[in-house]
């Protein structure tokens, strides 16, 4: 028998219900309703109705803000009540804990479940509810409207037996139609796995075929970037090899490079950082919330899944949607709105970074309307490690095989080959059940528990279970060696799971650890400590195969060698087709303030404070330079420095860079912006390159021709990069599926984004700078040649509707020594405040400089003007153009600008002022711009999209 | 010289401010120990070993129900006997965001009644988790460690802090003089005005203690600001240095003390 309380606020006010009210207004337009309430509903089974008082009473019931029912409807006179669940097998962190608690009262529940009721007051007809649960209330993905009370909330089922799949008598036909079923490979590829089991005389296990497909899919084995190349007729070496080579550069700074689950560089006192970036933008295009959250969830076990395990002590975010108010009409066939999927992203990351108490504390947000069908995604981790535990250790014969953590579900499964593939308008109801919701808690029992086994020294080798669930997680781990696991000791969630369901399963919050023999008893000793399930699932055995059975039966049993190396190596060619951008530049400037306003209000220049305050970018108390300060908190800073060892004064400088709008122009250079956007960042706060480590991201469209040429130029541009910075690569990942096809065959590619993430260490966290202003009276300084002449890609040409094939580029020549300058001025406190020059180029840095110190400025730009070209003789071009590697830095006095800065390329600006206002002079005219004004334009637009007006 | 402060640091599911509070607590002087709830279920670790007993901010259990709710189910349910001792045997508590939620759902806040609720820690009226810097000040209260009239800058963390209840409990909150911190403005004034109170709890209230004065719960983080680094402005010329750490740095010394 299931008991249903219902429990809702006591007066009025209910702040999911208001937001909800202001939502439907805003964005629907209908007035009719007067009011929402909401009501949480939670279910439960197997409990008498004394014992649901009991634990309403004790757990649930609050009666100085709440009124409750049992079994009854609780909000009265409303017009309509839609109940919204979770759909049965979707992950609702909740129920773990109503029924932990209900334990702890002494009643045992055997299943629970929580949902929340929405009552709608005033009118309401049937077509307005549609549009309002559709748009706001479910995603049909993971939720369902509740229309009856179910009869039981266990899911149960038989489960489906191993089966042999006649592989080798197929057609070529037959093969690419078995392919298509969700396995994602090609012709050749199944032909490689037909021939192998002809020549070992059988048929594969379904499991067998679903481990190659996993092995060897795009996600987890980057074909691509391992592939033989021809780029315009010419042979190249592979991407993957070329990107490796960079380890060359000041490689004694590098622990670890591409050989873990994250890249480790060494830190101080015997201890180390590592880092890692992933996206997750499949997962987010159908379901963001859930996606970005088991993004975060991933990246955080792949710091914790390093050596023998490290601490996560800082986290980036970084998102490319499409404009967030983007015309319905616009919006691609069974895709989700933007709006929806930008501010669910954040209430995501919201959710799971907070409550596993990890600081979100860098970010950035992009907006361009080619990625209005798939967004990109990414999270980015970093940790702490001992040094003498941070290198890989492969497990020895015996070594015991541990599953820690979650239980496993029929979630989650095919998640790797359905991020390997091009999304459509049926993908949302195909590939729903690669999607999952994350449970932060689970993350975080087991973030305690590997740490405690660690630090008792433990662990031999972990990893986790992230694309391809244990399948990934042995099979990689065991691939020297050999394992075998007894998958009916498997703990699930629920009965009815196939055995390779089980064996590919992507279920979150599970790692997997090689554990020696004598050391087991203690490891489960900490998992019951901390709560955390633990299980040993078999042992890795010296057969160099990987044998999963099933009572006895078996599952698979396949040669390490030709599941890690039967791969043929690829052949990918690619071609530069010149992209057709027509040079159009906009008109002489007659209204600086209107366009300057506009600038600001742009989603990639305006303030991102209204998202970073949602995030706990301040748990662990560690930040020694916060994402934003000044006289109101409110300054933006470029980077984030982390204190993570208290008692110790050394830093972690973590910064990032991208542009896709500049990508989409041309791909080397924008690839060189990236690069030197993340390491200007990294050096506007004190960071030194010299002690720094770059992690790529490659979110790209599928790699056809056009594609792939690009791809090739954006690795040739991380190469040189890497070169003239000296900076090694140390980690990173190609996500290359973002493309989308029409139901009429259209193809819409995402603009490529390679994503640059900086990390590195500094011995004194003091030596360090924030982009406020600190005083008036103070000389504004430009270090670093800026490009005048070309502006495509840039906010300005944006907001203006110009256009160029011509983006903005660094001088390389000079880049070094201005990064290097910069870092030494700010490490020896003749800089005051810094910031690099980006998106908004001149004229949002500085006004972001004025708004944290809240001073205004007075700004010559002739010295600029008089130097440049007649061609570039604009003050628009001046403060607009994004010139990377370009700072802007407050000093004492000219005479300190030119101690620092002697021969390198700088201008004097002018000066910091007391008033709020900004005056800019150029040859002949004199702009002054209100500072408030611009503040508010600037603040005003992502603030909006989160709480309304 | 006297024995160092023996200072129990929780630790329970999704507890993630442990580690700062631990470090604060040892900035004081004090010797810390992290000890996780089950160990105190077990009995393997005992309470009465210590003089301070520290619940971190953070989840625990998710904030599944209500915001420390599973937790003080826990207390309330498994440690009653232990944490009825502790007190009366003179030690003292002190609970910081998730773990202030906790001990007001445990009742111990702020009247001492021990499973039963007498406040809340309602949802923030902005709605949301919010994670900035304010100011608060110390109020003439009975807590014997915090004299009144300090003004510091704290970090708030929270979705849940509008110290919430009835008006006479309120009422008797405030004659009883239960009220240890609250938010001001930059003037040093009380405040309902957001963000400077970030949360629209009522009266402005911060952070309160049972009438002996030796349970004491808080919103704000003061362990996150115990060195000048962890400010956004230390960098700014006029950075005054209103660090929190004094509100741990006197519990310590009076545990000393007593």
């Amino acid at each position: 028998m299931i008991q249903t309380i219902r429990i809702t606020s006591k007066g009025q006010a209910d702040s999911k219900g208001q937001g909800l009210l202001a939502d439907v207004k805003r964005f629907l337009h209908i007035d009719s309703i007067n009011n929402i309430k909401t009501a949480k509903v939670y279910r439960l089974e197997n409990v008498d109705k004394q014992q649901a008082l009991r634990i309403a009473d004790e757990i649930l019931f609050e009666p100085i803000d709440h009124i409750m029912s049992v079994n009854n409807p609780l909000i009265k006179h409303s017009v309509k009540i839609i109940e919204v669940a979770y759909k049965p097998g979707v992950m609702n962190p909740e129920v773990a804990s109503i029924i932990k608690a209900s334990s702890d009262i002494g009643i045992n529940v055997q299943a629970a479940d929580s949902s929340v009721e929405y009552a709608f007051f005033g009118n309401i007809n049937q077509a307005d509810l549609e549009k309002i649960t559709k748009k706001f209330l479910v995603n049909k993905t993971i939720q369902h409207v509740v229309t009856k009370q179910p009869k039981t909330l266990i899911i149960k089922g038989s489960s489906p037996k191993t089966k042999t799949i006649q592989i080798r008598k197929l057609t070529e036909a037959q093969l690419m139609a078995l392919a298509e079923k969700g396995l994602y490979l090609n012709l050749e590829e199944m032909k490689v796995i037909q021939n192998y089991f002809k020549k070992i005389k059988r048929d594969p296990t379904d499991c067998e075929l679903e481990v190659l497909a996993q092995t060897w899919s795009e996600h987890c084995n980057h074909k691509t970037f391992k592939a033989k190349l021809i780029i315009d007729g010419k042979k190249k070496e592979p991407l993957f090899t070329r990107i490796k080579s960079t380890a060359k550069n000041n490689s004694k700074l590098i622990v670890s490079a591409f050989v873990d689950n994250s890249g480790v560089i060494d830190f101080y006192d015997g201890f180390a950082l590592n880092g890692k970036v992933e996206t997750h933008n499949s997962p987010s295009a159908i379901e963001p919330y859930g996606g970005a959250m088991t993004g975060s969830g991933g990246v955080f076990r792949d710091i914790l899944g390093t050596g023998q395990g490290a601490k996560v002590i800082g986290s980036t975010d970084i998102f490319c949607f499409a404009p967030w108010d983007l015309p319905q009409k616009d919006l691609p066939p069974g895709c989700l709105p933007p709006d929806y999927i930008f501010k669910h992203v954040i209430y995501g990351i919201r959710d799971y970074g907070n409550r596993v108490g990890i600081p979100t504390n860098n970010g950035s947000v992009h907006f361009h309307t080619g990625f209005k069908a798939k967004p990109t995604v990414a999270a980015g981790a970093y940790g702490l490690i001992p040094k003498a535990k941070a290198a890989k250790q492969q497990p020895q014969k015996g070594d015991l095989i541990l599953t820690l953590g979650g239980r496993t579900g029929r979630d989650g499964v095919h998640g790797a080959t359905f991020s390997s593939g091009v999304m459509t308008h049926k993908t949302i109801e195909t590939s729903g059940s690669a999607v999952q919701i994350g449970n932060a808690i689970e993350e975080k029992r087991v973030i305690d528990a590997v740490l405690a086994m660690r630090d008792s020294n433990l662990i031999r080798s972990i990893t986790d279970c992230g694309a391809g669930g244990f399948s990934s997680a042995i099979g990689e781990m065991g691939e020297p060696i050999g394992a075998h696991v007894y998958l009916e000791k498997a703990p699930l969630k629920y009965t009815g799971l196939a055995p390779w369901e089980i064996f590919l399963s992507e279920s979150q919050e599970r790692m997997i650890l090689a554990i020696s023999p004598k050391n087991i008893k203690k490891a489960l000793e900490i998992s019951r400590l901390y709560n955390v399930e633990a299980i040993v699932l078999g042992q890795f055995d010296g057969t160099k195969r990987l044998k999963v059975t099933y009572n006895n039966q078996n599952v698979c049993d396949l040669d390490m060698k030709f599941l890690h190396h039967g791969l043929p190596q690829r052949e990918m060619i690619g071609t530069t087709i010149v992209k057709n951008i027509k040079n159009s530049q906009p008109e002489p400037v007659t209204n600086l303030s209107s366009v300057w306003q506009k600038v600001m209000s742009h989603g990639n220049v305006a303030s991102k404070e209204s998202i970073v305050r949602m995030y706990d970018h301040n748990v662990q108390g560690t930040n020694a330079l916060h994402p934003f300060s000044g006289v109101g908190y409110d300054g933006p800073n470029d980077g984030v420095i982390v204190r993570p060892i208290l008692e110790k004064p050394y830093g972690a400088v973590i910064s990032h860079g991208l542009n896709p709008a500049m990508m989409e122009i041309d791909p080397y250079w924008g690839s060189i912006w990236a690069i030197t956007e993340a390491v200007s960042n990294f050096v506007s706060i004190g960071g030194d390159i010299g002690h720094a480590a770059l992690i790529d991201n490659f979110v790209w469209p599928f790699p056809d021709e056009e594609s792939m040429a690009d791809l090739d130029k954006a690795v040739d541009a991380c190469v040189k990069m890497s070169s003239i910075l000296n900076m090694p690569f140390i980690s990173g990942k190609d996500s290359l599926s973002s493309t989308y096809r029409y139901p009429d065959g259209k193809i819409l590619k995402i603009p490529p984004v390679l994503l640059i993430s900086v990390f590195g260490k500094i011995p004194d966290v003091k030596k360090t700078q924030s982009a406020d202003f600190k005083k008036s009276d103070s000389v504004i300084v430009l270090v670093g040649k800026p490009d005048l002449e070309n502006l495509g890609g840039t906010t300005y040409f944006d907001v203006t509707q110009s256009s160029s094939p011509q983006i903005s580029k660094p001088d390389l020549n000079s880049l070094v020594q201005v990064l290097n300058s910069v870092t030494k001025g700010i490490q020896n406190g003749d800089i005051l405040a810094c910031h690099d020059i980006s998106e908004g180029g001149i004229a949002a840095g500085l006004a972001e400089m004025c708004f944290g110190g809240q001073v205004g400025a007075n700004v010559d730009l002739s010295v600029i003007l008089s130097g440049a070209k007649n061609l570039s003789k604009r003050p628009d071009f001046v403060l607009f153009s994004e010139t990377p590697g370009t700072f802007l830095v407050e000093v004492k006095s000219e005479a300190i600008a030119k101690k620092l800065f002697g021969k390198l390329p700088y201008y004097i600006l002018g000066k910091t002022t007391s008033e709020q206002s900004i005056r800019i002079k150029s040859a002949k005219t004199v702009f002054t711009l209100n500072v408030n004004k611009l503040k508010d334009a600037w603040q005003r637009p992502i603030k909006e999209v989160f709480y309304g007006r | 010289m006297a024995a160092k402060v023996k200072v129990c640091v929780l630790r329970a599911d999704g507890i993630n401010c442990d580690n700062e509070l631990e470090f604060a607590f040892k900035k004081y002087g004090a010797d810390t120990q992290f000890v996780h709830i089950n160990e105190l279920r077990i009995k393997s670790k005992k309470l009465k070993a210590f003089q301070i007993l520290a619940i971190p901010g953070g989840f625990s259990y998710g904030d599944d129900v209500a915001s420390g709710k599973v937790l003080a189910v826990e207390l309330v349910n498994f440690l009653n006997s232990e944490l009825k001792d502790f007190i009366k045997n003179g030690g003292l508590i002190i609970g910081i965001c998730n773990g202030f939620q906790a001990l007001v759902r445990t009742g111990l806040l702020p009247f001492g009644n021990l499973g039963r609720m007498d406040a809340t820690l309602a949802q923030n009226k902005s709605g949301h988790f919010e994670c900035r810097w304010v100011k608060i000040i110390t109020e003439k209260s009975v807590c014997p460690f915090l004299p009144a009239g300090l003004i510091a800058d704290v970090a708030v963390n929270h979705g849940e802090g509008d110290f919430y209840s009835t008006r006479e409990v309120v009422d008797r909150v405030e004659k009883d003089k239960l009220v240890t911190f609250r938010y001001v403005d930059e003037k040093g004034k009380r405040t309902m005005l957001y963000p400077a109170n970030p949360n629209g709890s009522t009266n402005a209230i911060a952070g309160v203690c049972d009438p002996t004065g030796r349970i004491l719960g808080l919103m704000p983080h003061p362990e996150k600001f115990v060195q000048n680094t962890q400010h956004p402005n230390w960098r700014r010329p006029d950075f005054k240095n209103n660090q929190a750490g004094f509100i741990i740095e006197n519990m310590v010394k009076f545990a000393k003390q007593s």
